[in-house]
C-alpha cells in the first residue's frame, strides 16, 4: 500500500474534523432522532440537512421514509450511552484476522525493501487492528455484563427478558466461536523472528484474549443461571394465575385426604407447635446463689414501678373480681330464667322460679336484675316479652307502688 | 446442642426457617451434621426436621404418625386448603398493584404505603382488595382501606409468609414460606392431575 501523501492526509483531517463538528453542532436534534427513530426535518435548516447527509450521518432508507441516523451513528450512540436495546455486538473475527495477516505481510515486505517509514506506518496500522480486535471483545463483554447486572431491566416483561437473555447467549456463543478462530500457532509463525511483532501478536494479544475468554465463560455461566431463574419466575407466575383461576371456578374443590394416607407427603406433615416452658428449680444447691440474685433483681424493678399504693390497689382488685364473679353468676341465672320463659307457654313468676330452683339470691336483687336485663334487651327483642309487675301501694296513705313479684311471658309477635 | 437452642425453640414453636427469616440458622440447617444432631434431639419429641423440595425452607414434621398426630395434620391440612385461594389472590394482587413483572419470591420487599397508595387510586384493585380482606382467612371487619391492608399483612406475618424487620416501620420481606406454598400447590396439581399449566406454551415463547 502506498503511503498517504500529506495532502490527502490533511484533507482527511479537515473533512473528518468538520464532520465530527457537525455531530456536536446538532447534538440535541440528532439525539432526539436517535430516540424517535427518525429525524424531524423541521428542526434543521435546508443546508444543515444537506451537510448531514453528505457527511453520511443521516440518510433516507427509502423514498417514502423520513430521514434517519445512519446505522453506524446509531451504533456509536448506543455504545456511548450503553443503551442495551440498540447496542450491537460485532462477533466477526475472521475479517479482522484477515486484515492482520495482510498487514503483517505488508510490514514484512516494507522491511525487506528497507522502506522504514512505510514499515513504521504498517506497524502502526497493525497495532490498531490488534487493538480493534481486542476492543471488539471488550465492548461485547462490557455490553453483556451490563445487561446481566441490570437483570435485563431495559425490557419490561419477563417474556422479553427471557428472549433477550437467549439472544445474549447466542451472541456469546458467536464470540466464543470467534475466539476459537484465533490460532496462536499461526500468530507465532507470523511473528517469526521479529521482536515487535511477537510482542504485539503473541504476548499482548494472547494475554488479552485469554482474559476475554475467561470473562466470556463467566458471563455465560451467569446468563444460564439467570435464564433458569427467569423461567422459574415465569412458571411460578403462571402456576399462581392458573391455580387461582381453577380454584375460583371450582369453589367446592377438595383435594384428597393426604394426612390420612399411609404415606403422608412431607409437605403436609407439619407438626403441632410445642412451646417450651421452664420454671425455677429449687433442688440444686449450686444454683441458689444465681436464683437469689435473680429474686433480688426482681422486686427492685417492681418497687420503682409501683409506689406506696401497692397493697391498697391489690386488695381492690381482689374484691372486684369476687363481685364480678357473683355478678356473672346472677346474670347467668337470670338468663336461664329468660330461657325458661321462652320454653314455657304461659306467664312465669320470678319469685316462684327463685324458690323452685332454690337459688340463693335475695328476692329484691333477683327482681331488680330481671328488670335490668329486660331493659338491656334490644328494642325488637323487648317486644317479644310481656312483663307484668305485681304491685301494691306502700301503705294506705302512701301511693308509692312496691313491686312484689314479676311475671314474664312470651308475647306473640 | 446448646448453640442451637434458640433455633430449636423456633422450630418447635412451628416456625419455618429460611434464608430470609433467619440466615444464620438456615446456614446451620443446611449442614448434614447439624441436621443429624437436631433429629437426634427431636426423636423423643416425635419430631423430625424436614424441608421442601429445593431445601429453601425447613420445618418440623412428626416422626411417627399416631392418632393424635393424624388429627393435627388433618386440621392443619384443612386450614392450608382453605387458605390457598386467598393467598394466591393476594400474590396476584400484589404483583399487579406494584406492577411487577414476576410473582413474589423470597427476599422481595413490599412497602405497605406504596401498596395502599396504588390501590387507593384504582377502583378495581380497591374492590378486589375489599373482597380479599373480607375472606375468612383474613376476616377483616373494617371498610377502611388502610385497616384492611394492615390486617392482611399482619395475618400474613402471623402465618410466617412475611417478615417485618422493624415493628414500627411498615415494610415487609417475603419469606421462604412462599416457596413452601408454591410447592404445596404444585404437589396438589401434580397429584390430582389438575388442568393447571405452569409452562409457557410454544406460542408464548415465540
Amino acid at each position: 500500500m502506498a503511503p498517504l501523501d500529506t495532502g490527502v492526509a490533511s484533507n482527511l483531517f479537515s473533512v473528518g474534523a468538520e464532520r465530527l463538528a457537525l455531530l456536536g453542532k446538532h447534538h440535541k436534534a440528532l439525539m432526539q432522532g436517535y430516540l424517535d427513530g427518525f429525524i424531524d426535518e423541521a428542526a434543521f435548516s435546508e443546508s444543515a440537512l444537506k451537510k448531514l447527509i453528505a457527511a453520511r450521518i443521516l440518510w433516507r432508507p427509502d423514498e417514502q421514509q423520513p430521514l434517519a441516523l445512519r446505522p453506524l451513528v446509531s451504533e456509536l450512540i448506543a455504545s456511548m450511552v450503553a443503551d442495551e436495546n440498540r447496542r450491537q455486538i460485532n462477533a466477526d473475527v475472521a475479517e479482522k484476522l484477515e486484515q492482520i495477516r495482510n498487514r503483517v505481510q505488508a510490514y514484512r515486505d516494507a522491511q525487506y525493501k528497507s522502506d522504514y517509514s512505510v514499515a513504521e506506518l504498517q506497524l502502526q496500522r497493525l497495532t490498531e487492528h490488534v487493538h480493534d480486535l481486542s476492543g471488539q471483545f471488550e465492548e461485547a463483554i462490557d455490553s453483556l455484563w451490563h445487561r446481566l447486572n441490570s437483570d435485563f431491566g431495559f425490557v419490561a416483561s419477563l417474556d422479553d427478558k427471557i428472549r433477550e437473555n437467549e439472544r445474549a447467549q447466542k451472541q456469546l456463543r458467536r464470540l466464543l466461536d470467534g475466539l476459537v478462530l484465533l490460532d496462536f500457532n499461526e500468530l507465532i509463525e507470523l511473528s517469526e523472528g521479529n521482536n515487535q511483532l511477537r510482542k504485539l501478536l503473541v504476548s499482548q494479544l494472547q494475554n488479552q484474549l485469554s482474559s476475554h475468554h475467561s470473562s466470556l465463560l463467566e458471563v455465560q455461566k451467569r446468563l444460564v443461571e439467570l435464564l433458569a431463574r427467569f423461567r422459574q419466575q415465569q412458571s411460578r407466575s403462571m402456576l399462581i394465575t392458573n391455580m387461582a383461576a381453577f380454584l375460583r371456578q371450582h369453589p367446592k374443590y377438595q383435594p384428597a385426604d393426604y394426612p390420612n394416607r399411609s404415606d403422608v407427603p412431607v409437605l403436609f406433615n407439619q407438626a403441632a407447635a410445642i412451646q417450651p416452658q421452664a420454671a425455677i428449680a429449687l433442688d440444686k444447691a449450686s444454683e441458689r446463689q444465681i436464683l437469689a440474685e435473680l429474686v433480688r433483681a426482681l422486686p427492685r424493678a417492681a418497687v420503682i414501678n409501683l409506689p406506696d399504693q401497692q397493697s391498697a390497689s391489690f386488695a381492690a382488685v381482689m374484691e372486684d373480681e369476687e363481685i364480678a364473679a357473683r355478678q356473672q353468676a346472677l346474670k347467668t341465672d337470670v338468663e336461664n330464667f329468660y330461657l325458661r320463659v321462652i320454653d314455657k307457654a304461659g306467664p312465669l313468676s320470678a319469685l316462684d322460679y327463685l324458690t323452685e330452683h332454690q337459688l340463693s339470691w335475695d328476692s329484691e336483687i333477683w327482681l331488680y336484675q330481671i328488670i335490668a336485663e329486660y331493659q338491656a334487651l334490644p328494642v325488637d327483642e323487648k317486644h317479644m316479652f310481656a312483663i307484668k309487675r305485681d304491685e301494691v301501694p306502700a301503705s294506705a296513705v302512701n301511693s308509692l307502688l312496691l313491686i312484689r313479684d314479676i311475671s314474664l311471658s312470651l308475647q306473640a309477635a | 446442642m446448646l448453640q442451637h437452642g434458640p433455633l430449636l425453640e423456633r422450630l418447635l414453636a412451628g416456625d419455618f426457617i429460611c434464608q430470609v427469616s433467619d440466615e444464620d440458622a438456615f446456614r446451620h440447617l443446611s449442614l448434614e451434621q447439624t441436621q443429624q444432631d437436631i433429629n437426634h434431639y427431636l426423636r423423643p419429641l416425635n419430631r423430625r426436621l424436614v424441608s421442601n423440595d429445593d431445601n429453601s425452607v425447613y420445618f418440623l414434621a412428626y416422626h411417627e404418625l399416631n392418632k393424635a398426630a393424624r388429627e393435627q395434620l388433618s386440621s392443619q391440612f384443612a386450614l392450608t386448603v382453605q387458605s390457598l385461594l386467598p393467598l394466591l389472590e393476594w400474590l396476584q394482587l400484589v404483583q399487579e398493584t406494584l406492577g411487577r413483572d414476576s410473582a413474589l419470591t423470597a427476599g422481595d420487599t413490599i412497602k405497605l404505603q406504596e401498596f395502599v397508595l396504588r390501590t387507593e387510586d384504582n377502583q378495581s384493585l380497591r374492590q378486589r382488595l375489599n373482597q380479599l380482606a373480607s375472606d375468612r382467612f383474613f376476616n377483616s371487619q373494617s371498610d377502611a382501606l388502610d385497616n384492611q391492608v394492615k390486617l392482611i399483612f399482619r395475618r400474613l406475618k402471623e402465618h410466617g409468609y412475611l417478615l417485618q424487620p422493624h415493628s414500627d416501620r411498615q415494610y415487609y420481606i417475603v419469606t421462604g414460606k412462599i416457596d413452601y406454598l408454591i410447592d404445596v400447590i404444585r404437589f396438589i396439581r401434580d397429584e390430582e392431575h389438575l388442568p393447571v399449566d405452569d409452562t409457557p406454551t410454544q406460542q408464548a415463547i415465540l
